[in-house]
């Protein structure tokens, strides 16, 4: 047998094995999306006939009424998200890693990723109920020190429930985004510290200058994530306040899902999908191309 | 955008539907050719509404009388969750609904075009077959039904009905009268005596009023609206329909609104309509802090809040809690006199509620033959609605809990319900805001005025919100009905002079 047919036969059973993972993705994935972007051209109401009409829904999309509070509110959520994930998780990360008992360090990492075994549901149920109810512990603790004046609906009033929704899971410091951390820091070589020890950094300025540069991965990997995630997510909004009051809370993910499956407009949601879908993609692409990880900066530079 | 695409392809029309399959209750298994399913709602069988008293049994005896009068059927039950829309769109549109389901009609009307549900016209004019000769019902099962008006409100803006009533539900205040008792209150009898109850209870730090922003929205503004437009009703009633008795007499069709909004009507121009948000703004104060998340029956039970308003189901609640250890009581909200505010003329409040359980018949009552004219499955189907309605079915099922009154002749109310059915003899209102256009419309009055009466925007953004909202709504259901309005000018012009006699109309655009 030749070499090339001997090939040809080792990636034809690669392919064969690849195949029916393939194919539920097509069937899944790939196919349902080519189907939604072919149904935002269409005028189309579950049950009922569908009509062409072009880009109509687009159109129609920039000129609704959720559209700017909307983005406003997925723009907040986005920089408030980044925000955290880039330095809560990264900081409580280097603190367990500065531990110098490694059974301590185990004993940390552990204790920090127990929460994720709470649903998130249930985890904002609790918020909700507990927390920020109208006899919950916000302003039940408030009533004690006297300050009845400050109390609210936290998740029905206008001018809270915003940072509200963003402080549920407060102090965002569980979860796995320390473990990620945790491993770019335990990557890090011993002889860079000791390296960076000898020019005189210490503490914060060696965890500013070596370890933040260093670990540049996997910001850059929460990054796309935190962004994919806030872009798509709206269960949030739709379990906590169904986008309101008003529409102070509102995703374009939540109305997507409300014109999909509450108004019966199919056609307009997959416009919105289509658009979402874009957004995601220039954001993963800007995201790829000019946030740098250390390896790439190596490799540039060698 | 996935879900959304898998979701687009499933549900792309197809011309077939398809036998679904529901959840059984019963152990009977033996082979019956018909099985006919149905979503109860609150009477499901075995379970324990609000986690009280003995399950359910009632609905289930039933059918097991039923069962063996057509031995080729089978009844079962399902708790699937059709009062949800997008389970039931789904399901409709894969023809896998549950035959008899339970939903308010006005859902049902977005989608009566599709031929999703079955109308009911045709076996309401003909006699209930299960009724003795003499009774009422014999000739035609619609004289069956005790509040014909409310029941006949049901119908479809395309003239038929999809649903049976089969019991009412109507609101009510409900109030702690130890509490009322221990601060020397009383029941107030207008809203100047309400809105100054409110106040001391909130000056003994109480929350004087329970209510969710739903109720608000859909109740509240419905009434306020009738105490400020009581009075020019005459002068603005488009359309007279002989047919309809003293108890709708005064409603407006969507098409009358429309035709008003043209005239200028529900716009910021409009000062009755701006005065009616502006009351329930006022109103607010009482109310609790957190109106969207807050258990606010648990609030009432454990007495941080004095009054509750809700609907009849929650005596079910208050009779059979153990934990409620106070006296209570139920009242109606009370009327807006002329002194309160220049547009009310004091005349009592009308009744907002109406039906409770409201049957439909899905597409998939006929999947036997998929055709309803020639289905057997479907004769089963409607038999079995007939003889729930049978007076002595209906005190079983709906007696069995204190939620809902009956809406058959024979069958009585609970004595704890009574009050319910005076409050159900009054005028009903004169518009069901959130009844009447499509879902968005809903969807933007409902977050609109969460958002304006808790001082998320000011009156003036509101009214424009509100003013855009009430246009487009308009606009789209005489673009999608093609309705000519015209056909109102000669009325509208006839009623010019008693128009005449009122101060303050909005003026014509």
């Amino acid at each position: 047998m030749s070499l090339r047919r001997r090939n040809f036969a080792s990636t034809a059973a690669i392919y064969a094995m690849l195949s029916p993972t393939f194919g539920l993705l097509a069937v899944f994935s790939l196919v349902p999306f080519v189907w939604a972007f072919v149904t935002s051209f269409y005028d189309y109401e579950v049950g009922g006939e569908s009509r062409f009409v072009g880009i109509d829904n687009y159109v129609e999309y920039l000129h609704d009424p959720t559209l700017l509070p909307s983005f406003a509110n997925l723009l907040f959520l986005t920089v408030f998200g980044l925000l955290i994930v880039s330095t809560v998780p990264l900081a409580v990360a280097k603190l367990i890693f500065c531990l110098k008992s490694e059974r301590a360090r185990y004993l940390y990492r552990v204790l920090f990723l127990i929460p994720i075994v709470v649903p998130g549901v249930a985890g904002m149920m609790i918020w909700q109920g507990m927390i920020y109810n109208d006899t919950g512990l916000l302003n039940e603790t408030l009533r004690l020190f006297g300050r009845e004046d400050l109390t609210r609906g936290w998740l029905s009033d206008p001018r809270t429930v915003l940072w509200a929704v963003v402080f549920m899971g407060f102090p965002f410091a569980g979860g796995i985004n320390i473990l990620i951390y945790y491993a770019g820091l335990a990557g890090i070589s011993e002889s860079i510290h000791e390296a960076a020890e000898l020019d005189g950094a210490r503490g914060m300025t060696k965890f500013l200058k070596v370890d933040v540069p260093l670990v540049m991965s996997q910001v850059k990997l929460l990054t796309i994530l935190t962004v994919i995630g806030t872009v798509q997510g709206f269960e949030g909004m739709f379990i906590l306040t169904k986008g309101g009051p008003g529409f102070k809370t509102m995703v374009p993910g939540l109305w997507m899902y409300m014109n999909a499956f509450s108004f019966q407009r199919m056609g307009y949601a997959c416009a919105i999908g289509v658009i979402l879908f874009l957004l995601i993609l220039s954001l993963t692409v800007l995201n790829m191309r000019y946030f740098r990880s250390s390896e790439e900066l190596k490799a540039e530079g060698a | 955008m996935i879900v959304l695409g898998l979701a687009a392809w499933a549900l792309w029309p197809r011309g077939v539907t398809q036998v679904g399959s529901g959840v059984r209750d019963q152990k009977d298994s033996a082979p019956r050719k018909y099985t006919v399913r149905v979503a109860p709602g609150i009477y499901m069988p075995g379970t324990r509404p609000q986690d009280l008293g003995k399950p359910l049994q009632g609905l289930a005896d039933v059918a097991r009388e039923f069962e063996k009068l057509y031995p080729d059927t089978r009844i079962e039950f399902t708790d699937a969750p059709v009062g949800e829309r997008e389970y039931l769109i789904t399901q409709l549109a894969a023809g896998q609904a549950p035959d008899i389901i339970n939903v308010n009609v006005g859902d049902v009307w977005q989608d009566v075009q599709k031929g999703w549900y079955l109308p009911f016209d045709k076996y309401l004019e003909q006699p209930n077959p299960f009724v003795p000769k003499g009774q009422l019902g014999c000739e035609k099962w619609w004289d069956q039904f005790k509040y014909q008006s409310i029941s006949r409100s049901k119908t479809a803006p395309d003239g038929k009905v999809y649903c049976i009533t089969y019991d009412m539900v109507e609101t009510g205040i409900f109030y702690n009268k130890s509490m009322f008792a221990r601060l020397g209150l009383q029941v107030p009898s207008d809203w100047f005596e309400f809105i100054q109850l409110q106040q001391k209870l909130k000056d003994a730090r109480v929350i004087p009023f329970l209510v969710d922003s739903s109720a608000v929205a859909d109740w509240g503004v419905d009434l306020v609206f009738n105490q400020l437009y009581g009075s020019i009703i005459a002068g603005m009633k488009l359309k007279r329909d002989p047919s309809r008795e003293a108890h709708l007499s005064r409603f407006f069709d969507w098409d009358e609104l429309a035709y008003l909004n043209r005239k200028g009507f529900f716009t910021r121009r409009d000062p009755r309509f701006v005065e009616t948000f502006r009351i329930l703004k006022a109103w607010r104060q009482y109310f609790e802090k957190d109106m969207s998340s807050t258990d606010l029956t648990k609030m009432f039970v454990t007495q941080k809040g004095a009054m509750y308003w809700t609907g009849s189901w929650e005596v079910n609640r208050l009779a059979r809690d153990p934990d409620v250890g106070f006296d209570w009581g139920i009242f109606y909200l009370p009327p807006i006199p002329h002194s309160y505010d220049r547009f009310a003329d004091g005349h009592d409040q009308c009744v907002i509620g109406g039906s409770g359980t409201q049957f439909e018949v899905t597409n998939s009552a006929f999947d036997d033959t998929h055709d309803a004219a020639t289905s057997e499955k479907l004769k089963r189907t409607i038999a079995f609605i007939q003889y729930l309605t049978i007076p002595k079915n209906v005190d079983r099922v709906v007696n069995e809990i204190l939620c809902f009154l009956p809406n058959v002749v024979g069958a009585e109310p609970r004595p704890e319900l009574k009050l319910f059915d005076t409050i159900l003899h009054r005028e009903f209102a004169n518009t069901k805001w959130l009844f009447t256009f499509d879902l968005r419309f809903d969807e933007i009055m409902r977050r609109m005025l969460d958002l304006y009466i808790n001082n998320g925007i000011s009156e003036d953004e509101f009214m424009a919100w509100m003013e855009t909202n009430v246009k487009t709504a308009c606009d789209t259901i005489v673009r999608r009905k093609r309705i000519d309005l015209s056909k109102f000018d000669a009325k509208w012009n006839e009623l010019a002079p008693l128009r005449a006699k009122v101060q303050e109309l909005p003026r014509e655009p």
